[in-house]
């Protein structure tokens, strides 16, 4: 009971914060239903998506500092498995999406438990190394696929199909991925006040004095990586209905890890509002770059040069990405 | 019966000897001062107690249980508690955050490790900086923190390792106070490793010392301030001389 209000309760924002998070939060749901482009509302879907991936990799990676690039593994086991459920046995999106879980989660705790004995840059390297090991195995596992990927026809089910989320339009999608959204927010709100987002951000300060608190360690940081786990992966199975073609390449390579990672610290790693601000300025800049740019020859690589330069510029500057900048003019106010 | 019982505690770190078989129990409702030169082996002592290092060999008893083998976070669970030397605070945390991190140690409940905190922070005169992030805070402020922060476990005992350190008169002073009362107001037992001379003296019932890891003296503060040995290896002619000690 008390974790439901805790995950309801923001009185801890400022009330600015939360009056611009209000007057969001109710443009995006209306903006289906405004006179915009098949593309603008595409782009939001995608926003939406990696929005919550990176909602997922702020919990281990922000409040807990250890910095994950291997998120698209996950991505890929909740696409595969329902997709795979869907296409093999017609289990609908509902039922596979938290067989997915399981599934993701076991594996988080497989591989959890080896890379948390590792540190720093150790450990980002070792969770790169795990995801591109999963990616080829996919790519030549013929039960999913190989490398050709998996088909979802749309033609075989009536939309709209709420039960295995396949619709025509766009706008379905749109809502269902808007609760999806909430969800994740409320999660994220109760995590970083739960005893175990408190542990974490003690354990990112020092892991030491985190000890000298009771607080084992090791196993702290295998939950919190489950859970974000958990994230990635329900958005994982959506992806799968959404998009209806998935291949290894789309779901599990290294681009997709960075990109989550890059979410949530552009927009400010640890922070609650962080990883959809940081989707929120990526994910359009993404989208249109590509359309301005996909029809001149010999550039279509720019977006990726751009997160490099992002990248950069963060950890150069401010490693509290935007929202570290937000509380630092903030601070500066006040005194 | 003892609250902690060290017994022939060795520590090794390769082929150099950091604790060289050292003994001696500690009464429930004590305050044992642990002092001797730099290197002398007294946070190594502190890290064997704490489960940071495993001991070389030798036992550790702490309230009737063996804990020798026991690593970090059980052994602050069993009710032992500690300060770190050099404690970068945390720039993530706000004072009540920190003090609430050590209350979850035995509270699921954020209600309830908020509560204690709070409880805690107005005992050590904390509760104006309460939201305030530790790294803003005076070196004084951030050592009070620390010791907060422990006592969020609600420990038996508390190892507070140097935490006058760098400070100024008027700083000692608060923190002399703050420690009077967590061990008189609040009941703890508490061993303080500490250079500042002047603070250890009058705040423990009993000092233990340490040179070149091993126990070179024990007894009361007037003895040990007396202690021909102990004036050799660490105090020095200048301190006896300051504070009219004689020279047995």
């Amino acid at each position: 009971m008390e974790a439901l209000k805790n995950a309801f309760d923001f009185s801890d924002q400022p009330r600015l914060d939360l009056a611009i998070a209000g007057t969001i939060g109710m443009l995006l749901l209306i903006f289906p239903l405004l006179p915009l482009s098949a593309f603008a509302l595409a782009t939001m879907i995608q926003f939406f998506i990696f929005s919550l991936y990176g909602m997922g990799w702020n919990t281990i990676g922000g409040y807990g500092g250890q910095v994950d690039l291997g998120k698209a593994q996950y991505v890929g086991i909740g696409a595969y498995t329902t997709a795979v459920l869907l296409i093999r046995w017609d289990i609908p999106f509902w039922f596979s999406m938290p067989i997915g879980v399981v599934l993701a989660v076991t594996w988080s705790f497989i591989i959890g438990y080896p890379l948390f004995r590792l540190k720093g840059h150790y450990f980002a390297i070792a969770t790169i190394a795990t995801s591109l090991v999963l990616k080829d195995l996919f790519e030549v596992w013929d039960f999913v696929g190989a490398a050709r990927g998996l088909e979802i026809s749309p033609i075989k089910y009536a939309p709209p199909d709420f039960l295995r989320l396949i619709f025509k339009e766009d706008i379905y999608y749109y809502y269902v991925l808007f609760v999806f959204f909430l969800v994740g927010l409320l999660f994220l709100n109760w995590f970083r006040k739960s005893r175990l987002g408190y542990q974490l951000r003690a354990i990112k300060d020092n892991e030491d004095v985190a000890r000298s608190l009771g607080i084992n360690v090791h196993w702290a940081k295998i939950k919190t990586y489950a859970i974000a786990t958990a994230y990635v992966s329900v958005v994982g199975s959506f992806h799968a209905c959404y998009i209806k073609a998935i291949e290894p390449e789309d779901t599990m390579s290294l681009d997709i890890s960075i990109l989550i990672a890059l979410m949530a610290m552009l927009g400010g790693a640890g922070s609650l509002w962080g990883p959809i601000i940081g989707a929120g300025i990526l994910i359009p800049l993404k989208s249109y770059l590509k359309e301005w740019l996909g029809g001149v020859a010999g550039i279509a690589g720019m977006d990726l040069i751009l997160y490099a330069v992002i990248i950069m510029v963060i950890s150069a500057k401010e490693p509290r990405g935007v929202w570290g900048i937000v509380e630092r003019i903030r601070r500066r106010k006040r005194t | 019966m003892a609250l902690l019982e060290v017994n022939n505690l060795v520590k090794d770190f390769g082929g150099l000897r950091a604790n060289d078989g050292i003994s001696f129990q500690l009464e429930p409702g004590e305050l044992l001062g642990l002092i001797g030169p730099n290197g002398a082996g007294k946070t190594t002592l502190f890290n064997c107690i704490a489960g940071k290092h495993p001991v070389t060999s030798g036992k550790i008893v702490f309230d009737g249980e063996d804990i020798t083998a026991l690593r970090a976070p059980e052994v602050a669970r069993r009710g032992l508690a500690r300060t770190f030397q050099v404690y970068a605070a945390s720039g993530d945390l706000t004072v009540r955050e920190n003090v609430m991190v050590g209350c979850f140690m035995r509270t699921a409940s954020r209600r309830k490790a908020g509560a204690k905190a709070d409880t805690i922070l107005a005992d050590l005169n904390l509760m104006a900086a309460a939201d305030q992030h530790v790294s803003e805070l005076p070196v004084a402020a951030q050592k009070k923190v620390t010791m907060a922060t422990a006592l969020g476990t609600q420990p038996k005992l508390l190892l507070l390792d140097e935490v006058a350190a760098g400070l100024n008169p008027g700083e000692i002073e608060e923190i002399m106070a703050s420690i009077r009362h967590i061990h008189h107001q609040l009941g703890v037992t508490v061993i303080l490793i500490e250079h500042v001379m002047e603070l250890v003296m009058r705040t423990s019932d009993r000092l233990i010392v340490l040179d070149y890891g091993r126990k070179i003296a024990e007894g009361l503060p007037d003895e040990i301030a007396r202690d021909p040995q102990v004036i050799k290896a660490y105090l020095g002619d200048r301190y006896v001389k300051e504070h009219g000690g004689e020279v047995g």
